[in-house]
């Protein structure tokens, strides 16, 4: 085996190692004290990103629903192609990095300041079809809420014209 | 004795409640501009669903249940209060629609959470949510709690006689800005919308700089500001007001949460030129207190419990959040399980206090209000002198709100049996939490959020918890934002037909 295979094995192990060890979002949020200031491993789907100067926020969401603001240099965060949202996929993003419950550097913030940052997949747009009897439904129901309101506006004005029989 | 119910009194109250019916259906039409905007075309046909039945049901009761006869007070509170339930059923059917949450109870429950203007949610996948249904969560507080259903409505149709005063002063807002409701319900809009464009080119300013692109700037800072002037609480990310990372974002968020809580006839009066009224008035002066000792009471403690160190952190997450549960907002920059796992009980329970006793009345702040708090202190502070002069002796008092206004046993008797039914609801309502198996900290936590329409959550409010607690919450929810009192008559009302049945 020459030193470029065992090279590029060593590299796809440690590649590899934190994927396989990725804590969730719901373990760190909830023994987040344990896990104060240690090295952490995180994956999730980007839902936002804010470039500060040299470096950014990345909020990750994890497939359980919990997200955690990622602190990054400014270059990791502009490779992000999708941003996930109603109409996208957005880029999902491996990070290990040191965990803080709350950040003296960011106002108490809970984060975690990323060491590595691997873009593991990237994201796509979400075709989002109409629902054609859903919408033949809305249609037809405005159009009856329309005429009903013309309808019983009229007949409510021919009432008012009709004068009541004299009574002695 | 109490006179049954007849069917002129249910035929009046179903005709009147018409309005709510409309100016609901308008109100489920405005996120279709959003959806165009957007180009979300495929959630046009939720609203438009929602809409139409909307105006279907307030047609058949506009023409069935016609009356001439004038609404009294009792038709006044349970129209109001049916209105406050009806409302957020209709909102809830795009929400479902769009798959926003797990089931129709879920709606249901958000779209009370919004009128209300509580902020507690059960929505599921938040940041992934369309703009137009997240734009309507937050359209919802905006003109639910901050400007009212009613209040719009009279606006629009220009009512002035009796009844429109009657449904005025039932949904919390008193009538005292301008002779006239129409004139005084279009002042209460006037303020609400100049306080949103304020808020919103703040918001948008503090985004852009904190590195939001321009679009996602205006449409959060759009929403925030709705839900921060209406102390509401809701926010387009599931991370609340953490997704940003920004003091600066959170200094807008305080600002809007104090115009919010401070009282519609202090605003007009201050912007009419009267500004000395902000040094003056009782519940400007009880309102600053509460929020300074509350602010100092959470930062100590935090501090000497080594959770947050640094100054700034002190202020970002004690004070903040000490003003988010005072001003009855529920803007949240910390996660929910950490209130319950990180946070001190001190903390936790100042918090409680906070969010019970709430903001101003006549704002849209939740809770028992300032105004009430302070003349409860007044009164007390005068039994107290009554018991130490002579009995010959004479003691009155008065407080300063708008005018000097005498401190009458009236006066104090009202602001007493608001708090004992907040008291009394809060109790309920943290009975039965601790009952599903929360500790009683978080269950004091979680009512008193839900009952004050605050929605600071400790993690118990979510799409997973019991379908009881979800009912219960919704009803303190309806209830709080009706100040109890009307829900206790329309209980009257429904307890009297059942008993006596409805007469011709």
């Amino acid at each position: 085996m020459n030193w470029k295979v065992c090279f590029l094995l060593v590299l796809l192990l440690m590649l590899a190692m934190p994927l396989a060890s990725a804590e969730s979002g719901r373990e760190l949020i909830e023994n987040s004290s344990g896990y104060d200031g240690k090295t952490v491993s995180f994956r999730g789907e980007v839902i936002g990103v804010m470039i500060r100067d040299d470096f950014a926020w990345v909020n990750l969401l994890d497939n359980e629903g919990y997200a955690i603001g990622i602190w990054c240099p400014a270059e990791n965060a502009k490779a992000i192609l999708f941003i996930g949202d109603y109409s996208h996929v957005g880029d999902s993003v491996q990070v290990a990095g040191t965990f803080h419950m709350a950040c003296a550097e960011h106002g108490g913030d809970l984060d975690i300041h990323a060491e590595n940052f691997i873009i593991v997949a990237t994201g796509q747009e979400v075709d989002r079809p109409t629902n054609l009897p859903i919408a033949a439904l809305g249609v037809a129901l405005m159009a009856v809420a329309i005429l009903m309101t013309f309808y019983l506006r009229r007949i409510r004005k021919e009432k008012q014209k009709i004068l009541p029989w004299p009574s002695y | 004795m109490i006179p049954s119910l007849t069917r002129e009194d249910l035929k009046i109250i179903g005709y009147n409640l018409r309005n709510a019916f409309y100016i609901t259906g308008v109100f489920l039409l405005v996120p279709i501009v959003v959806a165009a905007v957007y180009r979300e075309f495929n959630t046009v046909p939720y609203f438009l669903i929602g809409s139409a039945l909307a105006f279907i049901i307030g047609n058949l009761l506009s023409f069935f249940l016609r009356t001439e006869k004038e609404m009294e007070v009792k038709h006044a509170i349970v129209m109001v209060a049916l209105a406050w339930l009806i409302a957020p059923l209709l909102a809830s059917i795009p929400i479902w629609l769009a798959n926003a949450t797990a089931s129709y109870l879920d709606a249901g429950f958000e779209a009370i959470s919004g009128f209300t203007g509580t902020g507690l949610t059960v929505a599921t996948g938040i940041d992934y949510m369309s703009h137009s249904i997240n734009f309507l969560r937050h359209f919802l507080q905006f003109v639910g709690d901050g400007v009212g259903i009613l209040v719009i409505s009279l606006s629009i149709l220009g009512r002035t006689e009796m009844s429109s005063v009657l449904a005025f002063k039932g949904e919390s807002k008193d009538v005292g800005i301008r002779p006239s409701v129409v004139r005084t319900s279009r002042i209460i809009i006037g303020i609400a919308v100049t306080f949103l464009i304020i808020g919103t080119v703040l918001f948008t300013i503090a985004g852009i700089r904190e590195g939001l692109d321009p679009g996602t700037a205006v449409f959060d800072g759009l929403n925030h500001s709705m839900t921060g002037y209406a102390t509401g609480g809701f926010s387009t990310h599931s991370q609340n007001l953490l997704y940003y990372h920004s003091i600066l974002f959170e200094v807008v968020a305080v600002i809007l949460m104090i115009i919010g809580a401070l009282n519609f006839n202090l605003h007009y009066a201050v912007l009419g030129g009267k500004r000395k009224e902000i040094l003056k008035n009782i519940e400007v002066k009880v309102l600053l207190f509460w929020l300074l000792a509350t602010g100092l009471i959470v930062s100590a403690n935090l501090l000497n419990t080594n959770v947050y160190s640094s100054v700034e952190a002190l202020f970002r997450k004690g004070v903040f959040h000490a003003i988010s549960a005072q001003t009855t907002t529920g803007f949240q920059t910390v996660y929910p399980s950490h209130f319950a796992l990180v946070w001190p009980a001190l903390s936790i329970f100042v918090l409680s206090i906070a969010m019970i006793v709430g903001g101003s009345a006549n704002s849209t702040s939740g809770g028992i209000k300032m105004l009430r708090v302070g003349v409860l202190f007044k009164s007390f502070k005068r039994e107290v002198k009554r018991l130490l002069l002579p009995r010959s002796a004479v003691v009155t008092g008065s407080f300063h709100h708008i005018e000097d206004t005498p401190l009458t046993d009236k006066v104090v008797a009202g602001a007493a049996l608001v708090a004992i039914s907040y008291i009394v609801f809060f109790s309920i309502g943290t009975m039965i939490t601790a009952a599903h198996g929360y500790s009683l900290e978080d269950s004091m936590f979680e009512t008193s959020s839900a009952l004050g329409n605050v929605g600071l959550s400790c993690g118990i409010t979510s799409p997973a918890m019991p379908a009881t607690l979800k009912v219960t919450y919704m009803f303190l929810m309806w209830a709080g934002r009706l100040e109890i009192i009307a829900v206790l008559v329309l209980m009257g009302f429904v307890i009297l037909g059942l008993r006596r049945g409805i007469k011709k």
